[in-house]
């Protein structure tokens, strides 16, 4: 368990601060910017959430292992797969919390900013990010919580191989197969609370937003 | 007067059309006109928050914006400050932390408790801005648009949302802030009262055409006036003569009398104000408010207009034709066509006795008492320190 357990923090590590830099702006584009596509960049993000793990993992399976550029990558059934494979159900959960935080940010401050002197990076930085802080956070933690739980997409992509991309919820079916269910339960109570706790943080992250304003 | 501000542009917005022309020295300009005008579009245009279709913009000798050279710098570069009609006060930082904002010197949290102390809230300046009354935070506002030293300073309806004690008194407040700092201010309003009191010039802007600019001394000069409130079409004026009968102040003039509000310092011919949204029209069957009773008219509509939140009527009453408004969806009720016969009320305290020069408006006496004690709390004098930022 514990090679699964580290495998798993590894990924999370990869993960966390890719979901925060993606859909932090990604979330930010959506809420601010009117372009062409956006509905349809809106469409795709949202995807994930609809089909099935294993017609996404399908998808990616193909993406990865079939396009030519990507192909020689040899990503497939490796440790970045596992990594990259949970960013996919996870990314939607992120974006659309951070798109209600930078829409719940008042233009009128970000035009307050400017007139006082600030850049646009400056205005994101200065404004917009701490105000929509609390959005972004309590959309990292759920994010992180589904990104840690992912199993359908992972096994599809990355396969369920001991110490390289055995994460803790592979672990668990494989446990459960080979009817171990004291180490499965082990993994299990582990993974609950993880999904608890985030579910609190979530929770506290809107209380405090509740009563600042 | 040396010319710091000069402004001429068009700006488009759908089928509105904003065409501006303006010049201002270090004075307190006020752009004075109805709602829905373009006072805003107008001040956003020069804050740079919004280009200009056609036109220049210059402050100081420095081009801002030229459409004709594609020129249109960022808000950042214009050193022009904008007090917001909301204020945006940012939520998450605290009254000096928002004052400090566009500081950009080393002491920049030394030199914004200085202006909190200027704007006498040094005691407060720990405090969240939805921990402050609605002054405290017009207050903070202005300071945080001052302290970064700008070129010119916009304000956007300020003190709307306040009622009239401390209103007055943020108005004094920022003359003072003006007298110190020596800042080009234009304020933007629809109140008349705002108009005499602050203004060194006054910019009139109707239907998104900002044109005839007048110095506010000959604001009520009898040759003035035709031409202007004439091409500002808004309120009703009344040029007749204050006269005391049985204890009471009356404007008479051919045709009616409306009562003052005591005390009535002006004697003789005089000229009287009533905005539109001042006059209040009243159910035939019900008793009339004992306040309105001395000055109720009858009258007859003679033009009803529709606009996008607010209907205007035109009623002819006491021989003068009187601008009447309020909100879509009052006086419901009502049978407001064109011929209709209808009564209508001026509460005293709301007729402005306008006099030429040197000070046209009235000033309460609860007001003034007040505003002897404020003058006892002086600005402090620190223009060493900011020059030196």
């Amino acid at each position: 368990m514990i090679s699964s357990l580290i495998l798993s923090l590894k990924v999370l590590a990869v993960d966390v601060p890719l979901l925060l830099v993606i859909g932090t702006s990604l979330g930010w584009l959506l809420a601010r910017r009117n372009f062409r596509g956006k509905e349809a960049l809106n469409l795709l993000i949202l995807l994930p959430v609809v089909l099935p793990p294993s017609v996404l993992g399908l998808y990616l399976l193909m993406l990865f292992g079939r396009l030519p550029f990507m192909r020689e990558l040899g990503l497939l059934f490796s440790f970045p797969a596992a990594a990259i494979a949970p960013l996919f159900p996870s990314l939607p959960i992120m974006v659309q919390s951070a798109r209600s935080g930078f829409a719940s940010v008042d233009v009128g401050l970000e035009e307050a900013a400017r007139t006082l002197g600030d850049g646009e990076l400056a205005v994101f930085w200065r404004v917009s990010f701490p105000i929509a802080k609390r959005f972004l956070m309590a959309g990292l933690a759920l994010a992180s919580a589904r990104a840690l739980g992912d199993f359908g997409v992972t096994l599809m992509i990355a396969g369920n191989i001991p110490g390289r991309t055995q994460t803790l919820p592979l672990y668990i079916y494989s446990r459960v197969e080979a009817l171990d269910l004291v180490g499965a339960n082990m993994a299990a109570i582990l993974l609950t609370g993880v999904g608890v706790m985030s579910l609190l943080l979530v929770r506290r992250m809107e209380g405090a937003h509740g009563r600042a304003s | 007067m040396e010319e710091r501000l000069d402004a001429r542009f068009l700006k488009k917005l759908g089928s509105f059309r904003l065409d501006v022309a303006l010049t201002l020295g270090e004075e307190i300009g006020v752009i004075f006109g109805p709602s829905g005008a373009g006072k805003s579009q107008t001040l956003r245009v020069l804050a740079g928050l919004s280009k200009p279709d056609e036109g220049y913009i210059k402050l100081n000798g420095r081009t801002l914006a030229d459409a004709s050279k594609k020129i249109s710098l960022p808000p950042k570069e214009r050193r022009i400050g904008l007090v917001f009609q909301e204020l945006s006060l940012f939520p998450h930082l605290t009254a000096l932390e928002n004052v400090a904002y566009g500081l950009k010197c080393s002491d920049r949290l030394e030199v914004a408790m200085e202006w909190l102390h200027m704007v006498r809230l040094d005691e407060l300046s720990d405090r969240y801005p939805h921990q402050l009354s609605g002054g405290q935070r017009q207050r903070v506002a202005l300071a945080r648009a001052l302290a970064p030293g700008p070129d010119l300073l916009l304000l956007d309806e300020p003190f709307n949302a306040l009622d009239g004690p401390v209103r007055r008194a943020l108005r004094r407040e920022l003359k003072g802030l003006f007298n110190e700092t020596k800042t080009p201010i234009i304020y933007v309003t629809h109140d008349i009262e705002d108009v005499c009191s602050m203004a060194d010039r006054v910019f009139f802007i109707r239907d998104g055409e900002l044109v005839t600019s007048i110095p506010v001394q000959s604001l009520w000069d009898p040759s003035v006036q035709g031409s202007t409130w004439h091409s500002l079409g808004w309120g009703t004026l009344i040029h007749g003569v204050i006269e005391e009968r049985n204890g009471l102040y009356w404007i008479v003039w051919d045709g009616g009398r409306l009562a003052l509000r005591p005390p009535v310092k002006v004697e003789g011919d005089a000229t009287a104000f009533v905005a539109p949204h001042h006059v209040k029209l009243l159910y035939p069957d019900l008793p009339v408010d004992p306040e309105l009773e001395d000055n109720v008219m009858e009258g007859v509509v003679a033009e009803r207009v529709v606009f996008g939140g607010t209907t205007r009527l035109f009623v002819r009453a006491c021989n003068l034709q009187w601008q009447v408004e309020f909100l879509n969806g009052s006086y419901a009720t009502m049978e407001l066509s064109e011929g209709q016969r209808v009564r209508m009320a001026v509460k005293p305290e709301c007729i402005y006795i306008l006099r030429s020069v040197p000070n046209p408006c009235t000033i309460d006496p609860c007001t003034e008492a007040q505003f002897e004690r404020e003058c006892k709390v002086p600005f402090s004098a620190r223009r060493e320190r900011r020059n030196g930022i």
